[in-house]
């Protein structure tokens, strides 16, 4: 196939923001009229004005506009620790002719994913520790001997994707002592092949998501794998944290898509020798990579299954009086298994943040609660505006494939109480979540910090999850003294046969605690606790990583964690990958 | 107005005169009677309840919603399934049994009857109390939590009167009723009964074993109730009402059953309210102690309650009502208990894991000692203490300079007394006396006397024994507040040497602790520091002088030892007689002593005691209670003294010879003990032949 340059260039820094979200056009800012708009033009919301958005943030968290905290404009060469030199492995990597850098603001920019932590650190602090050296593969080969030169001369690599991480696996380990090299797949970005016989298509592990897509398109096919990062995290990075799209349904997670998979270790390359849909060959190897979080070696390249693009795309929602309504009709739908190829439920908060969303003037995004109809649903059904919440749907397809799913959806959904709610609350909804990443960096302006944390859960324990969990978060905050309630809020973002994804947001207002992330941070922790303690997981997507290490062990038991380790020792004894996530890296 | 000259000195001060000051407000305490006496009842009972907290994320539900949703609940329909295929019955046989069960069992409880009800008892409560006070603090603080927690109440259990208060209580502040466990005992009460039920109480059988449909209907019925948190749910953690007015080792199903909600993250969180009601004088007094001497208990009738003379009529002084220090669940297992355990099934089907069972006796131990934090002391209580050991009458002036000493020491150990700062001593004795002269008398001499039992025609021992018993339920109000430092005083008193080394002391203490851990109320775990701090107290308030990690005996034995140390010896004693009883009974072969019913060697003992107070060998008549034998045995028990078996579904004990006599000599060392007559007892003719071999 054709070479195309990545989206993202190799100075990253050119086109994103070096301490915040995504596109360095694009950003929510307060205009002159005291409104919040959106700028730039590459999103639908772009050169929007919301003017809901500033009221629904002073309402939730108690901002205001006079009380405005400005990051600091860079991190300087000087703050930036010195980079560690391993000569050897230098002089043998320059005669391979792999392009590296040990430029600050490349390191530094590599030196992190999104938790709130490592944002906070790039808007307020420094890195006690951040990668020695970039360099950029731009083939398996190349991949392969970069590993052996770290081998060989014993350094530490840490593989880099599209560092959308969010928990805190790419950040350096504080006391390596070892250069840290943060080898780049971005170049590594070409398809390789497309087989149409087979549905499938070969690609290098360092392609990202929105390249992948659109070029599949092309084709007239897609891979249906849709991580809200799917603009910038990369085909490698889905693989080694266990990536789950938003189409999961029609399309299946990162495992269920991935055919092959060809994995370069310390011992070396690991793969299997056939592209089968099943195989009974031993525990599978594909589970030692998936979920290995850098830890054990680099994914170079990857098969994917493929479908054709559908027909038809729709969006829907479905109005409900409460949100365990809505629980209930998810589960029957699951029960079913008729879901659409995403369906979540919106909490009532996360409902009426969607509607904060809303944009001036615009007809696409009309919505139903305006005029005859809130009346109708408020009034007539009795619907309580506070407690109400939502499901978004979206339907993909034959033409007539949707319409049946949708009058089979919308049947069960009646009988759960729930009503439909139009097109454009269900496409808001959507939109919510890709934006969310950017609203984050506005609040943070407004001393807000926030986050978001998921898990999976089954589903007789799905509601009082729900609950608990909000619940604790607030009555946490209480007791550390923080000023403003939080604000939290959930939605039922996958359905499964035996559970669901249930992923939070929990932003609030610092101005008075002197340690807001340590404070997050310990807040977070227990709501995990009370996650864990409610029948919930560690995570179902976003991996271990650094942060949620502490819960891994009553995870998966002695045992697990013992033979993780084993593993460890075999396929990297040197701990040439000692990024320490999981519990693996910590030999 | 007062004229200009009788006026204050300051004219800010509105009323210079204590006597002028109603008793309305009492430092944290309210009198909710107050209002009552000047106002309408009918207009308060009707009123209109503002702000009634509701908790947060409940939904709305009828009693018979409730109970549908019993009948429905997986925990249920799991048992019937089971029991269906274990029996052969058919569901829907079953199901009606489930449905009979919650019929039984269910409240019905509705506005209407608890307006009522309020009504109702707003007359009988003026009738019999001066006030009725209560700790607003603790309202206030139950109103928020209300709001965002499911509550548990735990109050204190000395009385019927226990479970019409808090609702009276909660009435009056425009709290939520509460749903109440009672024994099913209650129920048989026609109108009480009803009208209970109405109120908010629940019946639950005393013992259900393994009856498998009624424990998971049980369950379900009340953890339901704590989940949706429909309103507050309250139980006695000491299961009945004490029958002595000292706490009884708590009872831990209700608490377990209650919390599994948090444990199996049905919440994320419960608080817990201890509660302190506190008598000036009990309704039941005489009936409880007839019963601690195994008169039967006539079974509840709503007549029992009110039984004629002149129950109404009498003067019943004041309650106290203490709502404590919220528990919270959640911080109370931090770092203790993983909850995660429960997920590996489903929530209901398995059972509390140990670690959470250690938990719930652990902290229902903890209520119970925070209830006796905050009990109100009556000056009675401390009168009853002295007479207790004046037994033979005391003059009104000594009596009153003994009150006075033993104030200030229950004080200094952190009792709150009610004791009126603007009266003299002398008048507030008076007055309890005047309140309790069914038990006392004072003569022409100004002697304080013990009033001589006046039934006719039956066992006067008994009948001495029985106002005894009155009394020393008062004196055992103030029991808790000494008995860690009774424990360290009473091996001081008895010590013959010159010095007692802290180590010594300390095992003594642990063997006193250990042996009365049935009569008194110890956390667990907690022996060490509860010494340490008994004997700081000691060491600065009572003379208890320590060197080189020894106690100097001869300085440290005064007032403050004796005093302590005679307070608890009764207890000692009746544990020493019956350790007696069990080393004189026969073996079987083998030297293998005879094995017998935990019920008949109380009884026997019991006539050992008789026996030994007709002799005049030992001179505490309390020392005949069923309920004190009883705790010796068990206790006895724990420390392997004895050994149990089951037979045919009832407990046997027999003596573990070479411990029990260790430990009868450990408690003859701490007490003065009678030269015991070699005595044998046959139980058909209830006799005791002493053998003259004395
Ligand atoms: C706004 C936002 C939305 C998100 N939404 C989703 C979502 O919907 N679903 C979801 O699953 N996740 C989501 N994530 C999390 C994140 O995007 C995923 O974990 C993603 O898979 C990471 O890919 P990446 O290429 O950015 O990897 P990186 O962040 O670069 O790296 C992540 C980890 O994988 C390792 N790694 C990266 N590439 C390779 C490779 N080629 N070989 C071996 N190891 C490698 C790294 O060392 C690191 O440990 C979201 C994150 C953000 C910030």
């Amino acid at each position: 196939m054709e070479q195309e340059a990545p989206t993202i260039p190799k100075r990253r820094q050119e086109l994103l923001k070096w301490n915040g979200w995504g596109y360095k056009d694009s950003k929510f800012i307060v205009n002159k009229a005291g409104q919040v708009e959106f700028t730039g033009e590459r999103y639908r919301l772009s050169k929007q004005v919301l003017p809901h958005l500033k009221d629904f943030m002073m309402k939730t968290c108690g901002i205001s506009l006079e009380h405005k905290i400005t990051a600091q404009p860079e991190i300087t060469a000087a703050d930036i620790p010195p980079p560690i030199k391993n000569k050897e492995f230098i002089s043998n990597l320059r005669r391979t002719g792999i392009s590296y850098s040990d430029d600050c603001q490349d390191r530094l920019f590599r030196a992190h994913g999104h938790t709130l932590h490592e944002v906070f650190v790039l808007r307020e602090g420094k890195f006690e520790r951040i990668p020695d050296l970039v360099v950029w593969p731009t083939c398996h080969n190349d991949v392969v001997k970069i590993v052996e030169l770290a081998c060989q001369y014993n350094a530490m690599l840490i593989p880099f994707g599209g560092g959308t991480s969010v928990s805190g696996a790419l950040e350096c380990p504080t006391a390596e002592q070892r250069m840290i090299i943060s080898v780049d797949t971005s170049l590594m970005n070409k398809i390789l092949w497309i087989d149409d016989q087979n549905l499938t298509v070969c690609a290098e592990s360092g392609i990202i998501g929105q390249d992948l897509e659109r070029r599949l398109a092309e084709k007239g096919y897609c891979t249906g794998h849709e991580p809200d990062s799917m603009e910038f995290s990369s085909l490698g990075g889905w693989v080694a944290t266990r990536a789950s799209g938003m189409k999961k349904n029609i399309y299946g997670n990162i495992e269920d898509l991935l055919v092959h998979v060809k994995f370069v270790t310390p011992k070396g390359v690991l793969e299997k020798n056939c592209q089968v849909p099943r195989i009974s060959a031993g525990p599978d190897i594909h589970h030692l990579i998936l979920g290995s979080e850098g830890t054990l070696g680099i994914v170079t390249e990857a098969t994917l299954k493929i479908r054709p693009l559908p027909q038809c795309k729709k969006y829907g929602s479905v109005v409900f009086p409460t949100f365990e309504d809505g629980v209930h009709c998810l589960r029957e739908v699951a029960k079913q298994r008729c879901a659409p190829a995403s369906i979540r439920l919106m909490d009532n908060e996360q409902f009426q943040f969607g509607h904060a969303l809303k944009p001036e003037s615009s007809s696409i995004f009309a919505s139903f609660l305006d005029g005859i109809k809130k009346l109708y649903i408020t009034k007539l059904k009795g619907f309580d505006p506070e407690k109400l919440c939502v499901a978004t749907l979206l339907f993909e397809g034959t033409k007539e494939e949707v319409a049946a799913l949708e009058k089979r959806v919308y049947e069960i959904a009646s009988k759960f109480r729930g009503l439909p709610g139009g097109a454009d609350n269900g496409e808001r909804g959507y939109m919510l979540t890709f934006v969310i990443a950017y609203i984050r960096d506005l609040a943070f302006e407004y001393y807000i910090v926030a986050e978001s944390f998921e898990t999976s859960v089954p589903w007789d324990r799905v509601i009082d999850l729900c609950r608990n969990v909000k619940h604790r978060i607030h009555q946490e905050c209480k007791e550390k003294g923080v000023q403003w309630p939080p604000y939290t809020t959930c939605r039922v973002t996958q359905t499964y046969d035996a559970g669901a994804c249930v992923y939070f947001y929990f932003a609030y207002n610092y101005r008075g605690v002197s340690n807001p992330v340590q404070t997050y941070e310990e807040i977070e922790g227990k709501a995990r606790d009370e996650i864990l303690s409610n029948g919930g997981s560690i995570s179902h997507h976003h991996g271990v990583g650094k942060v949620r290490k502490k819960w891994l062990r009553n995870t998966i038991g002695d045992v697990g964690v013992g033979a993780l380790k084993a593993l460890k020792a075999y396929i990297d004894p040197k701990n040439i990958f000692g990024n320490r996530n999981l519990l693996i890296g910590n030999l | 107005m007062d004229s200009i000259s009788e006026q204050s000195r300051n004219s800010w001060i509105r009323k210079d005169n204590p006597k002028h000051v109603s008793e309305r407000h009492k430092d944290m305490y309210e009198d909710i009677l107050d209002d009552r006496r000047s106002s309408s009842d009918l207009r308060w009972s009707t009123r209109t309840r503002e702000d009634v907290p509701t908790y947060r994320y409940n939904t709305p539900r009828t009693p018979v919603d409730i109970k549908k949703h019993v009948l429905k609940s997986k925990r249920v329909q799991y048992v019937l399934e089971k029991l269906s295929q274990e029996s052969g019955k058919s569901i829907a046989e079953l199901t009606t049994e489930a449905a009979v069960i919650l019929d039984e069992m269910g409240h019905n409880i509705n506005m209407g009857a608890i307006r009522g009800f309020a009504f109702f008892l707003v007359k009988i409560f003026k009738q019999l109390y001066n006030h009725i006070y209560v700790n607003e603090d603790g309202i206030q603080k139950v109103r928020n939590l209300l709001k965002d927690y499911p509550v548990l109440l735990m109050p204190s259990h000395r009385s019927y009167m226990d479970f019409l208060l808090i609702s009276f209580v909660f009435f009056h502040y425009d709290l939520p009723p509460p749903a109440i466990a009672a024994a099913m005992d209650f129920m048989s009460m026609n109108f009480f009964g009803w009208l209970l039920r109405n109120s908010g109480a629940f019946y639950i059988r005393r013992t259900f074993g393994d009856n498998e449909l009624y424990w998971a209907v049980f369950t379900e019925y009340v953890q339901t109730q704590i989940s949706n948190s429909d309103r507050p749910v309250e139980f006695f953690p000491e299961g009945t009402r004490s029958r002595t007015a000292k706490s009884y080792c708590p009872k831990f199903g209700m608490l377990s059953a209650a919390i599994e909600v948090y444990f199996k993250a049905n919440v994320s969180d419960i608080k817990i309210i201890p509660i302190s009601i506190s008598y000036s004088r009990i309704l039941e007094e005489q009936l409880y102690a007839y019963e601690l001497l195994g008169v039967p208990k006539p079974k509840e009738s709503t007549y029992g309650l009110f039984q004629a003379r002149g129950v109404l009529f009498n003067d019943y002084g004041s309650i106290h009502v203490h709502i404590g220090e919220p528990i919270s669940v959640s911080n109370y297992c931090e770092g203790v208990i993983d909850r995660s355990c429960h997920n590996l099934l489903p929530r209901f089907i398995g059972g509390l894991s140990f670690d959470e069972q250690n938990l719930v006796s652990q902290m229902s131990i903890q209520v119970v000692l925070n209830q006796q934090r905050h009990f109100v002391i009556n000056p009675w209580s401390m009168i009853a203490a002295v007479l207790m050991q004046n037994k033979d009458g005391i003059s009104v002036k000594q009596l009153v300079k003994e009150v006075e000493w033993l104030k200030r020491q229950a004080s200094n150990l952190g009792a709150y007394i009610d004791w009126p700062g603007h009266e003299p001593a002398e008048t507030v004795i008076q007055e309890s006396l005047k309140i309790h002269k069914n038990l006392v008398t004072v003569n022409s001499m100004d002697i304080v006397e013990m009033r001589q039992a006046e039934r006719k025609g039956s066992d006067s021992l008994m009948d001495t024994a029985a106002h005894h018993l009155m009394l020393a339920s008062y004196r055992n109000q103030l029991m808790h507040v000494f008995v860690r430092v009774a424990l360290i005083t009473l091996p001081i008193n008895a010590c013959t040497q010159d010095t007692l080394s802290l180590d010594d002391l300390f095992e003594k203490y642990t063997f006193l602790e250990k042996l009365l851990s049935r009569d008194f109320i110890f956390l667990p775990g907690n022996t060490r520091q509860d010494f340490e701090q008994a004997l700081l107290v000691l060491t600065h308030t009572c003379g208890v002088a320590v060197q080189d990690k020894a106690v100097q005996i001869k300085t440290s034995t005064n007032k403050y030892t004796v005093f302590f140390s005679h307070m608890f010896e009764p207890f000692l004693l009746g544990y020493w007689v019956l350790c007696q009883h069990l080393l004189s009974l026969p073996s079987i072969a083998h030297d293998k002593p005879m094995a017998k019913p935990a019920k008949m060697i109380t009884k026997e003992a019991q006539m050992v005691v008789a026996r030994l107070l007709r002799e005049q060998l030992i001179k505490h008549p309390e020392t005949l209670s069923l309920d004190l034998l009883n705790n010796g045995l068990m206790a006895l028990c724990n420390i392997n003294a004895l050994h149990k078996e089951k037979r045919d579904g009832a407990v046997y004990m027999a003596p573990n010879t070479v411990v029990l006599t260790k430990v009868t000599e450990s408690i003859a060392q701490h007490i003065e003990v009678p030269t015991m007559p070699m005595a044998s007892i046959n139980v058909d003719t209830k006799t005791v032949v002493v053998n003259a071999k004395l």
